[in-house]
């Protein structure tokens, strides 16, 4: 299949990880997605530990690596007033401009939305900033973990009952919120597509964060009732981790029938689990720590992928936890072709992890090629897309402006 | 932007319950698509969930859950339609001929049992998109495993990954998997529009929560591909100090601060009031900052203990350092900056419920985020779609309501959740 986006041209303002892998997301269909940085260090996220090799390398580092596959990279200071000009021959032919710096950075370097709207009415501009464009909290300093604690996630999702608020690893309300722009940015490419017009979006981390647990404010609404971290702290037949042999394991009471402990008694071989103190859910919640003592050592005789398995040949639901190495290394994965293998110069061939959709059967994430260098494709862009002349890109770079 | 909704004209079909998928197609319809859920009197599990004014299941519990109007059938129609009875596959059927799409989250093999797989729905509308959102997709080993969110938060590598700093592993989430995969499957459908559009072409679409979750965790699947070990650290960060959160005056308020250079430690120190200890030389650098962070954590705790979260937020932030407090469900209703953006909303629909609010969708492309327009009711659009869609006549709705095949309300005897 064709990629579907090989029509759509993207430009990335390089700032925070929400806006890098929202431009990842339309890349991987087949965008052609330039991302733009500032001559010298780059993005900032090419400092980000930890580094493939280990050393500190502005090409070698996993989140960036992770978030910037299959774009061309090149370099523009916006600080300049040739660079903005630049800027803006790029943004003219530009589908969408997706840009996550504080809400006014960009209007006070005379390149905000009117101005871009200007030099292309059709351009879809996504702006993403951790509290959106505008509200009290509008120039306030965020990341991921500020995004968590203000989206109500850090308080009442991830931590123990007993522990302070813990959120989730891997900066997941950036995510969050890129991919609520790449749907946003998709609605307003049919939209164009009918009307003829161009649109300014606006995303909110905070926002990204608040709507993610769906157990936080209708449910508060409707009871009273403020959630709290820790739900789930006792259940040891739904939601504690628990050693295998390999690794961990998470149990659910799905699959049974209505009758969990008669299910799982058998399938483990412990006739204890059928005493009627564990008979309920409260009643296991009450007695948690004789429960967890006789089910953690059945499951201890167990290797992951055997148990996996085995309950699945019985009905039953658990969910292996997997390491990241058993993730790679997963013969499901494997056999439905879900890792990408991509090519880079700095970091050697890697698998990436596809979108998480097959379309006709095939990964439609593109092959084409990993994170840009720094200033890789500025030859490419400026020359044959813009039509500089080579000396021309040569004086831009003495000036450093490229 | 003008008015139109972006999806105004897409009909979608889709097999539904629970969160995941239903949380997508409600991304849909929030863009103007026409969504029909089709329910089913024998698995009411959604219309039981709640959450119910203080807990308690009303009246008509079937149209009172909290739950329905979030996700469930948020500016969607209702179709109680039971498509294992011949005469409701027979309008299912007739339903797909005059679809763009049908979106289902069965474990795989149940769409085939049905007669609804893609080859079988291709033959009635060449056209058609479909989509299976399944825990673990269509092939593979594991294609027939069933799971819960939190079983996929274990299973993509994402709660192995997540734990206090120096502990075992934890959950995650209980359906932080469920809004990615919903989230997915609104990319994913919106990509097959968008080609439709271009070359005329339907598509079938397997997506999976547990790829979604793997999706979520790519710097981690890199690294581990050169054995690099990724530390559980909590709130912490792999290099920043202070970047944790912080005990605050009342009961268990707190605040997340977060420090990355040098000018913010400078400024945090100015707000803190240049105590000694922060004169330590220790703390001058970054990588200083952050090999002392356990004793540099302990001394921040103790300066904030005695503070108001919320003002010492707005401190902080006033002299630049990046700090937000840990809000609650409570804080959130009563947010000054969200009531601003108009983030919430407060719906009304039944007497019963009364007002209540919810969190629209995190985008907006004019003046207001997708928000609520409407609810369905159970069954509450089997006459308008079964005679616009499926064009049947009058009569033959009466028929399928006699015999049972549509419904408006639960079977008589259905006890109360």
């Amino acid at each position: 299949m064709d990629a579907i986006l090989s029509e759509v041209k993207v430009l990335e303002l390089a700032q925070a990880p929400s806006g890098a892998f929202c431009a990842k997301l339309l890349a991987d269909q087949g965008a052609d997605a330039i991302k733009v940085e500032p001559p010298g260090s780059g993005d900032s996220a090419r400092q980000e530990p930890p580094f493939i090799g280990g050393a500190p390398h502005p090409d070698r580092g996993t989140a960036f690596l992770a978030l910037n596959t299959n774009k061309r990279g090149i370099t523009l200071d916006l600080a300049q007033a040739e660079g903005r000009a630049l800027f803006l021959r790029l943004a003219s032919d530009a589908d969408v401009i997706i840009e996550s710096f504080q809400p006014g950075h960009l209007a006070r370097l005379g390149l905000g939305y009117e101005v871009l709207r200007g030099a292309n009415p059709k351009a879809i501009v996504l702006s993403i900033s951790y509290f959106g464009q505008n509200g009290p909290y509008a120039e306030y300093k965020g990341d991921d973990l500020i995004a968590q604690a203000m989206g109500g996630f850090l308080y009442a999702v991830t931590g123990r009952a007993n522990q302070p608020p813990m959120g989730t690893a891997l900066q997941q309300m950036e995510l969050t919120a890129g991919r609520n722009g790449v749907i946003a940015v998709m609605a307003a490419l049919l939209h164009r597509d009918q009307t003829g017009e161009g649109a300014h979006i606006d995303v909110s981390v905070m926002e990204a964060a608040i709507s993610t647990p769906s157990m936080l404010i209708h449910p508060y609404s409707y009871t009273g009732r403020v959630p709290r971290r820790g739900s789930m702290d006792r259940n040891v037949m739904d939601g504690m981790h628990l050693p295998t042999r390999d690794g961990e394991v998470t149990l659910t009471t799905a699959g049974t029938g209505g009758r969990p402990m008669e299910v799982w008694s058998e399938f483990l071989g412990e006739p204890r689990l059928l005493d009627p103190k564990f008979a309920t859910r409260l009643s296991r919640q009450e007695h948690w720590e004789e429960l967890r003592d006789l089910v953690a050592p059945k499951l201890a005789e167990w290797e992951n992928l055997d148990l996996m398995r085995e309950t699945m040949a019985r009905g039953l639901v658990i969910g292996l936890v997997q390491s990241p190495k058993q993730v790679a290394d997963s013969p499901h994965l494997a056999e439905r072709g879900f890792f990408v293998e991509l090519p880079h110069a700095e970091a050697g061939t890697l698998k990436y992890p596809g979108p998480g959709f097959f379309f006709d059967g095939a990964n439609p994430m593109q092959p084409t090629r990993g994170a840009p260098r720094l200033g890789e494709h500025n030859t490419e862009v400026y020359c044959d897309r813009l039509g500089l002349a080579n000396e021309e890109l040569e004086r831009l770079r003495a000036a450093r402006v490229v | 932007m003008s008015e139109v909704l972006p999806l105004q004209g897409v009909k979608v079909l889709t097999l539904e319950q629970v969160h995941a998928l239903p949380w997508g197609t409600a991304l849909l319809a929030d863009l103007g698509a026409q969504v029909i859920r089709i329910e089913s009197v024998a698995h009411l599990q959604d219309r039981r969930a709640g959450p119910f004014v203080d807990g308690k299941p009303g009246e008509e519990w079937w149209n009172e859950g909290g739950n329905l109007v979030y996700y469930g059938t948020r500016n969607k129609q209702s179709l109680c339609l039971e498509v294992t009875h011949p005469a409701g596959k027979e309008v299912f059927l007739k339903l797909v001929k005059n679809c763009d799409v049908v979106t289902d989250n069965f474990r795989p093999g149940t769409m085939r049992r049905l007669g609804f797989d893609h080859e079988s729905l291709t033959q009635i509308n060449p056209r058609i998109i479909t989509l299976s959102s399944t825990a673990y997709g269509y092939t593979g080993p594991w294609r027939s495993a069933g799971s819960r969110a939190r079983t996929v938060d274990a299973a993509c590598g994402m709660s192995y990954l997540t734990g206090y700093e120096g502990g075992p592993s934890v959950r995650a989430s209980n359906n932080y998997m469920d809004h990615s995969t919903g989230n997915n499957v609104a990319y994913a459908l919106l990509l097959a529009l968008y080609r439709r559009n271009k070359t005329g072409k339907g598509m079938r679409i397997d997506l999976t929560m547990q790829e979604t979750g793997v999706s979520c965790i790519a710097p981690a699947i890199l690294e581990a591909q050169h054995d690099i070990k990724r530390p559980r650290l909590g709130c912490g960060h792999l290099w920043k100090s202070p970047h944790n959160v912080y005990p605050c005056a009342g009961d268990d308020r707190w605040i997340a601060i977060a420090v990355a250079n040098d000018t913010e430690w400078a400024a945090m120190q100015q707000v803190m009031g240049a105590p000694a200890w922060a004169q330590d030389a220790r703390f001058d650098s970054v990588t200083g900052r952050w090999q002392n962070r356990h004793e540099l954590d302990q001394q921040v705790a103790e300066w904030t203990a005695t503070q108001d979260a919320k003002d010492l937020m707005r401190l902080l932030q006033a002299q630049g350092v990046c700090a937000g407090v840990a809000l609650t469900a409570a804080d959130l209703v009563d947010d000054s900056h969200l009531k601003q953006r108009g983030f919430l909303q407060e719906f009304n629909r039944f007497p019963a419920v009364g007002p209540r609010k919810f969190a629209r969708r995190p985008f907006r492309m004019s003046e207001q985020p997708p928000g609520i327009r409407s609810v369905a009711t159970m069954g509450e659009h089997n006459e308008v779609v079964l005679r616009e869609v499926a064009g049947l006549s009058p009569e033959e709705i009466r028929a399928l309501a006699e015999q049972s095949v549509i419904a408006d309300r639960p079977k008589a005897g259905e006890q109360a959740p």
